[in-house]
């Protein structure tokens, strides 16, 4: 039997359609992986990057430099137009030509696969982690003269962490050694990573070469949409500006902006009544997709639950009201149930079915529950806060 | 029972051997019969039936299993130490050893469900399958993933395929955490009086009336009724003392219908049989050994429980007192009954307010090594020094589980003990050594 182990996405069959009308068209060119050209807002990134490099790779030296920034700030992005540019430029003869590498942290299965990695797209070698290690050991450690210099780019640096720290000691520490001829950009998401999770040898052989990308600001997250979009008209320009202020406000990420973008046009597209008129996104659109991405599903699980759920919600509020801890067991709280029930004139139900509500309600992550061996001992505690509650419950 | 022969898809005759092997069962049969439908046609994908020990749970599935000839694997859960088992057990007996050899070493959830589809597509069910676990609260300790699976497997694997799970344990303790596809929940009862009666009188002696043995069941279940409810232990019970009962109808002394005499007879014999047998002090075998020897009076036999001497070294029976005074003297009346000039001081001085129930309620508590050798070197007369041989005892006596260590095992320098030993093996032991353990004892003050 034949065993596909690696899963894979299905291959394409049919050629991808191309857009039909403006909003499609639109659609197409908001989508995060249709990356343009030129980043908008990241000049002075891009330029620091670039002249990093550019130097190492004249001087024939190597060094490391560590990026940070969160996330859908443009980290990966730029450092790919900075090597794109710079392989233009090597292609022109303006600088030595270098050979370009890239590893990703979550794209292995153990941090010491990044050796077996690295050697195979150095050298197309394959070799166990172990091997590789010392292949590669042997490879930068030898002085004689090496053509060309490598940039290594390590995306996701945090996931490379092991408790020896070797597999990150070692990306830092090839570089320093005279005639490697090896740059190491390295992209993280939190700035004092080094700090944190470093020792000394390996946070001071990383250096202080550290950049860090603020997350966009409204006119920044406007300007890339904007740009895009290529002046062309699918949206409203009040459209835009809510959304760049509110995404900007929450995060700054750019990534989420572009698809708040894309669910806006598709919601234009459902509510326009003639597919082939011309509709602009308006506030409206933009709204709807807004809510759509930063309403708390919780409101709305505890909205559409049971009236006993409800009930049982309820039944906590008021056992931690009167304990004033926020933790309960079961059997506290049913007694609270039961009162409720009373008092609201139910049927009052078994302790069977308040441990099925209990344990539904702790499935869909509205309560943390201890495991259900424990019965009615198990403890509750709330996953939302009480105002939350109070407020989806008192909405209906 | 004529609701239970009427199920369409089934032999009659067939049925009607299953009603006569499942007495008092005619309900649940039913039941289920009517979940299962027609062979061909789709059952629930899984049944949870609980009820207590011998409600008949595993004997319904099995006769019901056997006389329908469904194709069925019964997989204990208490033998299926890995998942391995269990897999491979269900892929035998619905495919045969073929497919079993096609499981990895170490397969995983995903493996079996691959296997099973492959083997299906090649012999699809043209019967509901069952997969009926016996013992399933232990499925709560495998793999998490394992049960939700299960409860599922007819959506996983695409095939008519009923899991059906019997436990002691109701469905509430069993719900994992994130959630997963319900079960339907069946109910075996407990068999009442009369059930238990009607079940208990079918397998009579062939030498005897069927009123006779009535009789004796009669008589067996108003001595054991309130204590036991268990069908096998009765059963168990029937059987052993039966031949007790036949006695006086042997030597020819009463008649079959004289009921009271032999109620007289028997009575007391069963009386003594619940102090012995049914907690298997006296093994069977050596209760029918002597119901056959005439001198020998019941229960003169000792039990096993009676075996509680032991032979110790010398100031190993001393080290054990002493625990025994550590673990159920407060540490502050040390003073005064070990200590020479200690002035007198009445027990009401000691009493404090939590200290109204006695100590040996409370069970043993810890006490340090300090504590311990201090009330050792009191309590000898001779003077003992500390040599390793008096360490190493206190050792064993932990290994004999007679001490039982409460603090950290690597812990060198304090480590805290208790004691495990009942008050009637320390008066025995004490008593060798000629120690008055209950005038140092703070309870008996």
């Amino acid at each position: 039997t034949t065993r596909h182990a690696t899963p894979s996405i299905p291959s394409r069959s049919l050629q991808t359609q191309q857009p039909a009308n403006i909003l499609e068209e639109a659609r197409a060119k908001l989508h995060v992986s249709s990356v343009p050209e030129s980043l908008p807002c990241r000049e002075q990134e891009f330029q620091d990057i670039y002249s990093f490099v550019e130097s190492k790779i004249i001087d024939s030296t190597g060094g490391c430099m560590y990026i940070s920034g969160v996330p859908g700030t443009g980290k990966t992005a730029t450092v790919h137009e900075v090597i794109r540019c710079l392989q233009h430029a090597a292609n022109m003869d303006e600088i030595p030509p270098f050979h370009f590498i890239e590893i990703n942290g979550m794209k292995m299965t153990d941090p010491h696969q990044a050796y077996v990695q690295i050697l195979q797209k150095l050298t197309g070698q394959k070799a166990t982690a172990d091997h590789a290690a010392a292949l590669l050991e042997k490879r930068f450690s030898n002085l004689a003269h090496r053509k060309e210099t490598t940039v290594l780019l390590v995306d996701e640096l945090d996931l490379l962490w092991t408790r020896k720290q070797n597999v990150l000691y070692n990306l830092f520490e090839w570089p320093t050694r005279r005639h490697t001829r090896l740059v190491v950009l390295t992209i993280a998401n939190t700035m004092d990573l080094p700090e944190r999770i470093m020792i000394n040898r390996v946070a001071s052989r990383l250096g202080l070469t550290r950049m860090s990308f603020q997350p966009y600001t409204f006119r920044q997250l406007l300007q890339i949409i904007m740009s895009r979009l290529n002046k062309m008209r699918a949206f409203e320009e009040d459209a835009l500006q809510l959304v760049s202020r509110k995404v900007a406000a929450l995060s700054g990420d750019a990534r989420r902006c572009l698809d708040i973008c894309r669910r806006a046009t598709e919601i234009c597209e459902q509510s326009a009544s003639d597919p082939n008129s011309t509709v602009l996104v308006g506030m409206s659109h933009m709204m709807e997709a807004l809510n759509e991405m930063f309403s708390s599903p919780y409101v709305t699980a505890i909205k559409c639950a049971s009236t006993q759920e409800q009930f049982f919600l309820r039944a906590v509020i008021a056992e931690f009201r009167r304990l004033g801890v926020e933790e309960a067991t079961f059997q506290q709280v049913f007694v609270q149930h039961q009162a409720l029930c009373r008092v609201e004139g139910l049927q009052s139900i078994s302790v069977s079915e308040g441990l099925a509500v209990c344990q539904r309600l702790g499935a869909c992550r509205l309560l943390l529950l201890e495991t259900s061996c424990l019965g009615v001992l198990q403890r509750v505690r709330l996953n939302v806060s009480q105002d939350d509650i109070l407020y989806a419950l008192k909405a209906n | 029972m004529t609701a239970l022969l009427k199920h369409p898809g089934y032999n009659e005759e067939r049925l009607q051997r299953v009603a006569e092997q499942l007495p008092c069962r005619e309900v649940q049969v039913g039941m289920l019969l009517s979940l299962m439908g027609q062979p061909q046609q789709y059952s629930y994908p899984s049944v949870f039936i609980y009820g207590h020990r011998a409600s008949g749970k595993s004997h319904v599935m099995h006769v019901l299993m056997k006389e329908l000839e469904l194709p069925h694997a019964t997989v204990s859960c208490v033998e299926c130490v890995s998942v391995v088992l269990l897999f491979e057990q269900v892929l035998l007996s619905f495919f045969g050893c073929d497919a079993a050899s096609l499981l990895p070493r170490s397969p995983s959830l995903s493996d079996f469900v691959r296997i099973y589809r492959q083997q299906c597509s090649q012999s699809p069910a043209k019967q509901t399958r069952y997969i009926v676990m016996e013992k399933a609260e232990l499925l709560r300790d495998t793999d998490a993933s394992l049960l939700p699976a299960l409860l599922r497997l007819q959506e996983l694997v695409e095939d008519n395929v009923t899991v059906i799970l019997l436990s002691e344990i109701i469905w509430d303790k069993f719900r994992p955490n994130t959630g997963c596809f319900e079960p339907l929940l069946l109910h075996f009862p407990d068999y009442s009086k009369g059930e238990l009666q009607q079940i208990l009188s079918q397998n009579r002696h062939s030498s005897y009336s069927a009123e006779f043995y009535s009789t004796y069941i009669n008589i067996l279940l108003g001595v054991f009724y309130s204590v036991c409810r268990d069908l096998r232990e009765l059963r168990h019970l029937a059987a052993l003392n039966f031949s007790k009962f036949c006695e006086p109808l042997a030597e020819g002394k009463v008649k079959e219908t004289d009921t009271h005499k032999l109620w007289k007879h028997i009575e007391p014999h069963l009386k003594k049989a619940m102090q012995t047998v049914y907690l298997r002090e006296v093994s069977s075998l050596q209760w029918e050994q002597m119901q056959q020897m005439e001198e020998k009076e019941a229960g003169a036999l000792r039990g096993l429980s009676a075996h509680t001497h032991v032979e110790l070294p010398y100031y190993s029976k001393f080290l054990l007192i002493a625990a025994y005074l550590a673990s159920y003297n407060p540490a502050r009346t040390d003073k005064r009954f070990f200590l020479k000039h200690h002035g007198k001081i009445r027990k009401t001085n000691f009493l404090k307010k939590n200290e109204k129930t006695s100590n040996h309620l409370l069970g043993p508590k810890p006490f340090p090594l300090d504590r311990l050798l201090a009330i050792f070197y009191s309590v000898v007369d001779s003077r003992v020094a500390p040599t390793a041989s008096i360490f190493s005892q206190i050792s064993s006596l932990v290994t004999l589980q007679l001490l039982a260590q409460v603090s950290h095992d690597d812990q060198l320098d304090a480590p805290k003990y208790k004691c495990a030993v009942s008050l009637e093996f320390i008066c025995a032991i004490s008593r060798t050594v000629n120690f008055d353990i209950v005038k140092y004892l703070y309870d008996f003050l």
